[in-house]
Order: C-alpha cells, then structure tokens, then sequence
C-alpha cells in the first residue's frame, strides 16, 4: 500500500496543478469567449439591419444617432452591472439620472434668470451639482443596503419611488427647459464625425474597467459577488465595499443625468421610463452574472451597441416601440436561458475533474 | 408570579403573529385613531367603505404576489398579465365573441391570465432563472403583444354582461353623512383570500410552496415536486392577476391597454410590510390583508390631509423602506452572535 501511496502522491499533485492550471485556462478563454459572442451578434445584427433596409439603416444620420443615444443607455448599464457583480440590483438608477437632470435644470434656470453670462460661466459647477446628487442618492441606497441591512431589491425598489416622487413633486410633472449652452453645444459636438459624449462614455467605460480588473476595490466587489461568506472570512469588509458599489452606481447614474440635458435642453420626472428593463436586458446580455461575481465591462458596451443597433433597425423597419419591447423581452430571456443551458453543460463535463481522488 | 409573567409572555407571542401581523394590526388601528382624531371625517362609514372598496383589487392583485413571494420568487409582471387579460377579454367580446354572461367572460380571462402565468412558470421552474429578471421581460413581452397585436384603443362601454354589475352594491347604509355603498365585489375578494389562507395552511400543495421558498434543494430531497409546484405558483398568481384586472376594469366601467401601469409597486410593497420575506418561506394572508389595508389607509389619509397627489409614490417607497428597515434591523439583532449571521443580507437577487 505504501509505496503506491507516495508514487501516487507526487503524480496526484501534478495532475491537480495542471487542472488548475486547465481551469484557469479556461476560465480566461471563457471570458474572452463571452465577448467574442457579443461582438458576433453586434456584427449579426449590424448585418441583417443593414441588408433590410441599406437606404435608411446605413444613412450617416442613423449612425450618428446609435452613437448619440449609447452613452446614457450605456452608462446607466454599467452602473447595472456593477451591482449585479456584488450580486445586488440597483432599479434606482434611472430614476437618480432624472433627479439629477432636474437639479441641473434647475438651477441653471434659477441662475439664467438673474444674470445669463453667470449661469453660462458656472457650468462647470452645475455638472458637478448635478453629479453630487447622484452620489447623494447612491449614498442612500449604499446605507440602506450596507448599513441597515435592506435587500438591495427592496431597498431600490423603495428608492426608486422615493427619489421618482421627489421629481414629480418639484416639477409638478412638468418638463423643465433650459441647459447650459456649453452642454448643449457639447452634447451637439462631434470628434472626427463620432459625437463627443461617446468618447466620453468610452472613457467612463474604461475607468470602470480599470477600477473592476486592475484595484484591491474591484477584487472586493468581484469576491464579494462570487462568495459573500468567502468574502467574509477572507477579511472583506463586505459592507464598505457594498457602500463603494452603491456610490459609484449612483455617481455613473450623475453622468446619465448630464448626458440625458446635454442631448436634450430637458429634464423631467417620467423620462426614460423603459431604461429600467433595458438596462438589466443589456446587463445579462453583456455576460454579466445576475447572482454576482462575474462581468466583464466590454461585454456590457458591446451589448448596449447592440441593443442600440436593434432598437435603430427596428425603426428603420418602420416597427413600434412596442415591438421593440417584446424584442427585449425575448433577448433577455432567451441570454438567460441560453447561459443556463451552457452553464449546466459546463457542469456536467468538468464533473469528474472534482472526484475525490 | 413567574408563571403568570411567562403566560402573558407567551399570549404576547401568539398575539403578535408568526409574521408580526399583530404588530401590523395595532400599527393600522393608531393610524385609524390618529387619522380619526387629526380630521373627524375620516372616521365615517363612506370612508370605510370607499377604503374597503378600493382595497379590493390591490388585495386580490396581492394574493398572488403572496403566493410567488412565499415560493421565493417575486412576480413584476402581474400588472401586465392583469391588463393582458381583462382588454383581450373585453376587445373579444366586443368584437363578436358570443357573450356567455359574466362567468363566460371571467372564464376567458382566467383562462389567459393562467397561461401568461404558465409561459413565467415554465421559464423560471425549467432553466431555475432569477425571478425578478424572467417577470420583467415577460411584462415587456405581454405588454408588446397586447399593444401591438390586440389593440391600444380606449374602449368606453363594456358589454351588457360586466356593464350590469359594476353599479351593483351588496348594501347601502343612510348615514348622516350620506349614504354609503359597499360594493358588491368585495365578496370574490374575501373569498378569494379565505380560499388561498386555506389553500397555504391546509394543503399539500400550500405546505410544498413554503417549503419551496424555504430552501428548494431540501424540498427537492425531500420528495417535493419543485417542477411542479413552481409552475402551478405562476399559474395561480397569473390567474389571480387576471381577476384583478376584470374587476379592476368592471368597477372602471371602461378597458384601456395603458391601466394599471406601475402599481406593482404599492402591491409588493404591501405583501412585504404584511411580513412575507423576500427571500420566501415566509408569509400570510392575514398579513398581507393587512399590509394591503395599511398602504389605502394611508393613501386615504394623505387626501384628507391634502397631501398633493405627487407626494403618494414617495410616501409608499419611504413607508416600504421603513418597514424592511425594521425588519432587516429587528432580524439582526436577533442574531447578534455569529459571524455567519452578522452578514448585511443574503446578496441574492431573490430567485
């Protein structure tokens, strides 16, 4: 028995070293296997668009404007994504964005009135009013769920009421009108043809990325998705890292509000109403994990692309909004049952590799 | 002496309710008292009555919403099952579909509602999918193909057979105030929760739901069909959603694709102040009668106070914070002592 014992030892070690090594492998192929499907339904979908309808789909115009809506959607998606990594679920999102929106308005018509020049001077503090009180909301959410301990869906869900009673009631449901000039020309801009505030989002999006793959904070929020008990025993102070999540998602929700103004001199309570189903479609879509710890930032970019590429498409087909929410529907389900069926494959193949040996 | 404290202790115990709803039970009545007070009013039989009136479809509505919370799940799509049911229902009557009376036209929409509840069943028992997520892309989907298949018109009169009952009341009362009417809808509903308390305590089926909400791989193990259940969970809430927009739109007296739009809130909201836990296992009709009633209170109370009309969202999302605030708060220090139970919450997303 013995010598069998200690020959089998040595070789046992190897043979786990390069599992290990196999699933890691795998693991990072995988991940680049998410997003390569993601950019082969983006070009899928570009495709069919373009071979239904060439005259209007492939117009500059319709290009431009898949860039111009992306960056809110897109923004407001990652901020998604970044609570489904820890596992929670932010549906305030949206409804911080607007009350964000509303304060700029606000205040910069409040100013205008008494002295134009200054209110176009301060622009610059308005933005970052504007952002504050996404923070501020984030801040709340983070403390409902980090300290008081609500589920993040009720917690939101309440929020989401909360922070969308609060802008009816200081618009009386009316839309606001008036943006800094500055924003609006921002906003109307275009670098080599693509508009200003896509390069705007794709360097939020990059920033993200940096802080999810690159920081000890990313690591925590990672962990704290895949394992919240593995987090715990690992010394992750799960609640300031949920507090950090929730700010930044209320902060990337601030830059929603800037770019909803800076498109349109508007600002009310009900904009955007359906971004809250597709924000969460885009999420799942991106290959992130709705239970947490797995997500990838340039998935959810390509998906939001891709997104915007079908709701153009369906325009470009002269086909309702209607439709196009019924699209929604059947892509998120569709993602999540299609991801469910690879995953339990995945399962079932990399079974024997876990026998005790 | 001890032993009479350790009794009153214990009586104490069962009046608060395994779910708090003795708790929820004095919080409404010093709403009622407080209200009562502060505008006398409000303490009139037409404001019970019209409390009681429009509690109907939001308790029915809650039943259901009940029954997925307690199998661990959460249903955001009722509101666009409800809609779904109701408009095909009154759309097919009005377009030539042979009125078979009342129960003809609430057997079609049960009918559909139990099938848009079986499309979420199916998805979510089948591929074990977050709840939250397949019901919010089922409502984009329902609301999509009533609107762009079935109709978006305003429809103004219902046919002869619901037109007859939305005028009916079960009695009329002379107060000094004025007369009040208690409509004759409430009597479905009471049945309806007395059937579903039965259902969840009585049955095999009720016991498997919580069991189910409670942890479904020991249910699995335990020889429960969890396939089964789930589906007829869905079933049942879609079927109920279904009622709740027929009698949602009967008491309207008129059918419009665009009714019933984020009222989703105020219903979950009541079912989780009514004690069901989100996470599932949990829960009464009791309490959700309760929470239900607590949440019209309030509304009603808010008029009366001349609260603007913009300020009610708020109020329901602070008055749900607050309750799972509580909650959240009184479980924790109820567990003080492990390092395992000092997590914030489970990070789920109910599913």
């Amino acid at each position: 028995m013995k010598p069998v014992n200690s020959e089998a030892g040595p070789l046992n070690r190897l043979n786990e070293s390069v599992e290990s090594a196999w699933t890691r492998i795998q693991g990072k192929v995988n991940l680049q296997g998410g997003v390569k499907r993601m950019l082969v339904l983006l070009v899928v979908a570009f495709v069919i668009f373009a071979a239904l309808k060439p005259s209007v789909f492939l117009s500059g115009t319709n290009l431009r404007n898949i860039a111009l809506n992306s960056p809110e959607i897109g923004v407001i998606a990652i901020a998604m994504m970044l609570a489904m990594l820890t596992g929670g679920i932010d549906l305030s999102l949206v409804a911080m964005a607007n009350l964000a929106a509303i304060t700029m308005s606000t205040i910069y018509t409040a100013v205008a009135a008494g002295n134009p020049a200054l209110a176009e001077q301060t622009f610059p503090l308005i933005v970052l009013a504007g952002i504050a009180v996404g923070v501020a909301g984030g801040f709340v959410n983070g403390l409902l769920i980090s300290v008081v301990g609500i589920t993040p869906i009720l917690a939101t869900l309440g929020t989401m009421q909360v922070f969308n009673g609060i802008a009816v009631a200081w618009t009386g449901g009316k839309t606001l009108n008036g943006t800094p000039a500055v924003l609006s020309a921002i906003g109307a801009s275009t670098l080599g043809g693509i508009p200003t505030l896509f390069f705007v989002f794709v360097l939020l999006a990059i920033a993200i990325g940096v802080v999810i793959n690159r920081t000890p904070l990313g690591l925590r929020i990672q962990l704290q998705g895949a394992n919240p008990t593995a987090a715990r025993y690992s010394g992750i102070a799960s609640r300031k890292t949920l507090m950090s999540t929730y700010v930044i998602t209320g902060l990337l929700s601030g830059f929603a509000g800037v770019f909803f103004i800076a498109r349109n001199p508007t600002a009310s309570a009900d904009y955007g109403a359906s971004y809250v189903l597709l924000v969460i479609v885009i999420a799942v879509l991106g290959g992130t994990n709705p239970n947490g710890g797995f997500a990838t930032v340039l998935g959810v970019v390509l998906a939001t692309l891709t997104l915007q590429i079908v709701s153009s498409g369906f325009t470009a087909l002269r086909l309702s909004s209607y439709q196009y929410a019924i699209a929604q529907g059947l892509i998120l389900v569709a993602a999540m049952a299609f991801e469910h069926v690879r995953w339990r494959r995945r399962r079932r193949l990399t079974k024997p590799a876990v026998q005790p040996s | 002496m001890s032993g009479g404290r350790l009794d009153t202790s214990a009586r104490l115990r069962t009046l608060r309710g395994p779910n708090n709803e003795g708790i929820l039970a004095v919080v409404l009545l010093a709403l009622i008292v407080a209200m009562s007070v502060a505008n006398p009013v409000f303490f009139t039989l037409p404001t019970a009555f019209s409390i009681l009136r429009s509690s109907i479809v939001p308790l029915i509505f809650a039943l259901g919403v009940l029954t997925v919370i307690i199998s661990g799940g959460i249903d955001v799509s009722f509101a666009a099952i409800a809609v779904f049911a109701a408009y095909t229902t009154v759309r097919a009557l009005e377009t030539g579909m042979p009125d078979f009376g009342l129960v003809g036209a609430f057997v079609v929409a049960l009918l559909i509602g139990a099938s848009l509840g079986a499309v979420n069943g199916f998805l979510i028992a089948k591929f074990r999918l977050p709840t939250l997520i397949v019901t919010l892309g089922t409502q984009g989907i329902f609301k999509g193909v009533l609107l762009t298949y079935v109709g978006s018109r305003y429809i103004a009169d219902l046919p002869e057979s619901m037109a007859q009952i939305s005028t009916t009341n079960l009695f009329e009362v002379e107060t000094s105030s004025g007369s009040a009417y208690l409509h004759v809808l409430v009597v479905p509903a009471v049945l309806l929760a007395l059937g579903l308390a039965w259902v969840l305590r009585s049955t095999m089926f009720g016991r498997s739901v919580y069991a189910i909400g409670g942890d479904a791989e020991a249910a699995r193990r335990a020889g429960i069909r969890v396939f089964r259940t789930q589906l007829s969970v869905y079933v049942i809430a879609g079927t109920m959603a279904a009622v709740g927009g027929m009698i949602y739109v009967i008491m309207g007296r008129s059918a419009s694709p665009q009714i019933l739009v984020g009222s989703e809130l105020d219903i979950i909201a009541a079912v989780v102040l009514g004690g069901a836990s989100i996470f599932g296992g949990r829960g009464s009709v009791l309490g959700t009668t309760l929470g239900v009633l607590l949440v019209q209170v309030i509304y009603n109370s808010l008029i009366l106070a001349g609260v603007p009309s913009a300020w009610q969202r708020t109020a329901v999302g602070v008055l749900l914070l607050v309750g799972v605030g509580i909650q959240a708060v009184a479980s924790r220090r109820a567990a003080p002592a492990s390092i395992l139970e000092e997590a914030p919450q489970k990070q789920e997303v109910a599913a």
